[in-house]
């Protein structure tokens, strides 16, 4: 068995090969491929260190040579973090191979800029997620922001240069929060390491504004609501293959960041960040949805899918921080169990649902959906696979998204049953949420895939639309397969997320798997298995086969023939419901929901603030002229006025000058060269 | 409360058995409403046993779809009974304990319920008709109204027993409904109300209406399909009303596996299944219809009851 430390060396060496190599493809084709499959290499070998990682007990520290006397350049690859290379290095592999055709869209159009900046992103997010130092974390922060700005940028247009501006903007407001909480732990432990970070005897206050300032500067990164308004301009923006990088996994770095800081530097010392926290996250959850379903820019819709499916990791993360504040390890357990497999399970479908989106782009050329339609036929695998992501992403039973909310709806349950009354009233609204978004996230995939696969293709371009290529299928069929097997696969996926949660949290292990069942810890309180409910679900097709073989007769086969019924009308193609028609009673029923969303927005209160500084500014400057410098100049000119009346032209007077001078010089020199 | 496991052979095929014969008792549920509305509009109507005789002959007859419907418009009807048919072997509705627990748990059966309405609506926009694709938005849209509804007041039942689980929920019923009175009461009449919905009936089903508003998803299904569709519906109809049975009127099952004890307890569910299908066509057909878009204003009065049923729970009533 290989070291998983030189194997994650190894990948972060193909990655940074592929961004060279993608260097060498101006105006060429075939090192912009070299980089994609060495790319997916890298990806691959992630995927190896990582499992190996988890799979082994010993700690995975080293220290490397750094070149600055303050820094020391540790790399820590704990349980948290081989997770997250896991999560990481899984949709790289797939954004890889997709990337292969792919990315054959933007040849000649910066197509090498993309390789280049897509690997070192991703070598940069796996860096920081294993380096134990502030001011190496702060680094590769940077450099992941940066990355993935270019990445923003591909297009060139208006739109995207103003969506990575505002991205920027809050990219780095939100680093420059996460630094100011990093330099006040640094004051408290004089080092920059994290492992001097933990157990720090921080005064109650302190330790609360350190959280505060990394849960909303990770916020901005997460796209949690409030902090949200770039997320939805930024990840549309990129090639898809980058929008999948973006928002199944750099996002989860945010999370990743509010874990380190609340739960591990800080040790979830306050309840009342957990319930900050959840209620963030319920927030998030709702609203995101919301706004995803008014969207018909296929792209931004699922970037606000992000926006909600972040908000129900937050909430396990509140769980967590809760329980463990109050000293009920159990439940914030499987809080922080729910939150990372939502984690792991979000990066999978979200990345599936992007390449697909990406597929239907790449042969549409359109992210509108009210001019896709009827793909299911001309795609179909791209379809199936699609089908699946919203499947799991609409949390349905038995694929991977039901089973990571069920763990969060068993710990808001665990939660509820405390006798606490806080918790009493937390735990049932944050089920309640959770209900909400999930029956809005229902509706919003049955648009999603009806629009685009079902029925009639809405316009020629669409109806010419065929089948994509290999690579792209494969990476959207491995990410499917994978949403099932993280679902169906629970009770065995789910023992070793469990671990990683209580090793972040410190605390006993639990035990949520026995034989093929899961139980949130207590036999009594539920029992969930998967690949039963699988089975089931599949045995169970006999019945109503038996039932047509029974009643067979003398019928036909089926038959698809003629147009749907139109009221006796001749039938028109755009007798079809449309994206937006397909929401409208809802976004009736729920209108001051819209409308508090330009309320919410972060960019028009900031724009408006930037006018009234603009404003003031201008106001204020006359104010200055007005009461300082005008004076000052009115005061020297009156001055060098009444002096310029010396200056008569009278040569009289100017012989008396002399003569005063004369008169005074004859007594003051007399004064001073006599002592 | 002994811990929940794997159910054993006899168990499952208790559970398989109740399943089955709800789907066999399906028409003689819709035929019960059918009768009844007849009745109530002063009609002689079909008999009892009209809708086994429809659903006979519409299996023998070819299913077509038009001609852009394409593959989920031909699953949703194997869907349908899949998923309710799981549903309902989870349901413990003879025994105390539910037979099959394994879906038995009220956050998978209300997810495997969201499978039904994903499918239905799915299917609605699949057969590209202006109508059916209508009818697949107003179907999840109440699913969003009602939703919340039933999750909270199930929730609170899971919460004054100790479990999600359905057999456990109906088993500590027996007991809690003393503990907490006024907040069974409120949950269950929330919980009625959203299973009023669930059945899909009026006025927030839209069947009957004029040519603007066939059956929402079902207008373009004919033959197998539809006899397939309409099965699917009708057991959904008869496993949220046992669903609700099990919460909230849990008396009157079977404590051991014998046959004379489970016929009992049949004939027991028998009288209850006619009181709440009697009661749901009473309410169903003498109530006005509303406009679609003011449904969220009874939806949410029916939502401040399971609010107050939280609140008399945390009060400890």
């Amino acid at each position: 068995m290989m070291n998983p430390l030189d194997l994650l060396a190894l990948s972060i060496v193909c990655y940074l090969l592929a961004s060279l190599v993608a260097l060498l493809g101006n105006k060429k084709e075939i090192p912009v491929y070299c980089s994609g499959v060495i790319g997916a290499i890298g990806g691959v070998v992630g995927v190896i260190s990582a499992a190996f990682a988890l799979a082994g007990s010993t700690p995975l520290m080293t220290t490397l040579a750094s070149p600055f006397y303050f820094a020391k350049l540790t790399i820590n690859m704990d349980e948290l973090a081989a997770f997250m290379v896991m999560v990481i290095s899984l949709i790289m592999v797939a954004s890889s191979v997709y990337s292969l055709q792919y990315i054959k869209e933007y040849q000649g159009k910066g197509d090498w800029g993309i390789c280049f900046f897509l690997n070192l992103f991703v070598a940069s997010m796996v860096v920081l997620v294993v380096v134990d130092n502030a001011f190496y974390f702060i680094v590769f922060f940077e450099m992941m922001s940066l990355a993935s700005y270019f990445l923003v940028l591909v297009d060139q247009n208006q739109k995207s240069v103003k969506a990575g501006l505002q991205y920027f903007f809050i990219a780095h407001a939100g680093s420059v929060l996460i630094m100011i909480s990093f330099f006040m732990l640094y004051r408290a432990s004089g080092s920059l390491s994290f492992s001097s970070f933990s157990h720090l005897a921080l005064p109650s206050w302190e330790a609360s504004v350190i959280f505060l300032l990394a849960f909303f500067g990770f916020g901005a990164k997460a796209g949690m609501i409030t902090l949200h308004g770039w997320l939805p301009q930024a990840h549309p923006a990129a090639p898809s293959h980058a929008s999948a990088l973006m928002s199944g996994v750099m996002v989860k770095i945010g999370i990743f960041g509010i874990i380190k800081v609340g739960l591990v530097f800080l040790g979830g010392t306050h309840a009342w960040w957990g319930y900050v926290v959840l209620a963030f996250g319920a927030i998030s959850s709702v609203l995101g949805v919301m706004y995803a379903l008014a969207e018909h820019d296929i792209k931004r819709l699922l970037a606000y899918h992000t926006v909600e499916n972040v908000g129900i990791i937050l909430m396990g993360v509140g769980i967590a921080l809760i329980g463990t504040a109050t000293g009920h390890p159990v439940f914030a357990a499987l809080g922080l169990l729910g939150a990372l497999y939502h984690l792991l399970n979000h990066a999978v479908f979200k990345g599936l649902l992007f390449l697909g989106a990406g597929s239907i782009i790449y042969r549409t050329h359109t992210k509108d959906m009210e001019k896709m339609g009827g793909l299911g036929k001309l795609m179909p695998y791209t379809a199936i696979a699609f089908l699946i992501g919203t499947m799991a992403i609409s949390a349905l039973p038995p694929l991977n998204g039901f089973v990571s909310e069920w763990f969060i709806y068993q710990s808001l349950f665990g939660m509820s049953r405390q006798g606490d009354l806080s918790m009493t009233i937390a735990g049932p609204i944050g089920v309640v949420m959770l209900a909400i978004t999930g029956a809005l996230a229902c509706m919003c995939f049955v648009k999603v895939y009806g629009i685009c696969f079902s029925g009639a293709p809405r316009t020629q371009k669409t109806s010419e639309a065929k089948e994509v290529g290999w690579p792209m299928v494969v990476s959207c069929g491995f990410l499917a397969l994978l949403c099932i097997i993280l679902g169906v696969g629970s009770p065995w996926i789910s023992p070793v997320i469990s671990h990683i949660a209580t090793m972040t949290l410190s605390a006993t292990p639990i035990i949520v798997a026995s034989g093929a069942a899961l139980h949130p810890v207590s036999t009594t309180q539920a029992i969930l298995s998967t690949p039963v409910i699988a089975i089931a679900l599949i045995v169970l097709i006999l019945v109503p086969v038996v039932i047509l073989m029974a009643f067979k007769g003398h019928r036909l086969h089926d038959r698809s023939l003629g147009d749907p019924w139109s009221c006796g009308y001749a039938y028109e193609p755009r007798m079809s419901i449309s994206a937006s028609g397909f929401t409208q009673p809802l976004r009736f029923m729920f209108a001051p929901i819209y409308r508090i969303r330009v309320l919410l927005d972060p960019s028009g209160w900031m724009s408006r603030l930037l006018n009234v500084v603009t404003q003031g500014a201008t106001r204020i400057e006359p104010v200055f002229d007005g009461y300082l410098v005008r004076p000052c100049c009115r005061g020297a000119l009156a001055l060098s006025r009444w002096i310029s009346r010396m200056q008569g032209g009278d040569l009289r007077i100017y012989g008396l000058y002399i003569v005063i001078v004369l008169v005074v010089l004859l007594f003051v020199p007399f004064e001073l060269g006599v002592k | 409360m002994t811990q929940l496991h794997m159910p054993d052979v006899n168990w499952i095929i208790l559970a398989v058995v109740q399943a089955l014969l709800m789907l066999l008792f399906v028409p003689l549920a819709t035929g019960f409403s059918r009768v009844l509305r007849a009745r109530m509009h002063s009609r002689r109507g079909p008999g009892l046993l009209q809708d086994y005789r429809d659903i006979v002959k519409l299996l023998r007859r070819q299913s077509v779809a038009p001609a852009n419907a394409g593959m989920i418009f031909r699953i949703m009807p194997w869907v349908l009974i899949v998923t309710m048919l799981l549903v309902a072997m989870a349901l413990p509705t003879l025994t105390q304990t539910s037979p099959f627990p394994i879906s038995g748990d009220v956050i998978t059966d209300i997810y495997l319920l969201a499978i039904f309405r994903f499918f239905f609506a799915l299917a609605g926009i699949d057969s590209n008709s202006m109508f059916s694709g209508l009818g697949g938005a107003r179907e999840l849209t109440l699913g969003v109204l009602v939703e919340p509804i039933f999750v909270l007041s199930i929730f609170i039942m899971a919460l004054v027993v100790g479990s999600t689980d359905l057999g456990y929920i109906s088993q500590g019923m027996l007991t809690e409904i003393w503990q907490h009175p006024v907040t069974v009461i409120l949950a269950g009449i929330a919980c009625a109300f959203a299973v009023f919905v669930e059945m899909g009936k009026l006025p927030f089903d839209a069947a009957e209406a004029e040519q603007e508003l066939q059956e929402g998803p079902v207008t373009e299904y004919s033959g197998s399909g539809l006899a397939m569709v309409k099965l699917g519906l009708g057991l959904k109809q008869l496993v949220v009303a046992q669903l609700f049975l099990a919460i909230f009127i849990p008396w009157g099952k079977a404590a051991t596996l014998g046959l004379p004890a489970l016929i009992l307890a049949a004939v027991v569910l028998l009288i209850k299944l006619v009181v709440v299908f009697f009661l749901a066509g009473l309410v169903e057909n003498s109530m006005a219809r509303v406009r679609f878009l003011n449904t969220s204003r009874l939806t949410w009065s029916a939502f401040s009851f399971a609010g107050l049923a939280l609140a008399f729970y945390i009060v400890g009533l």
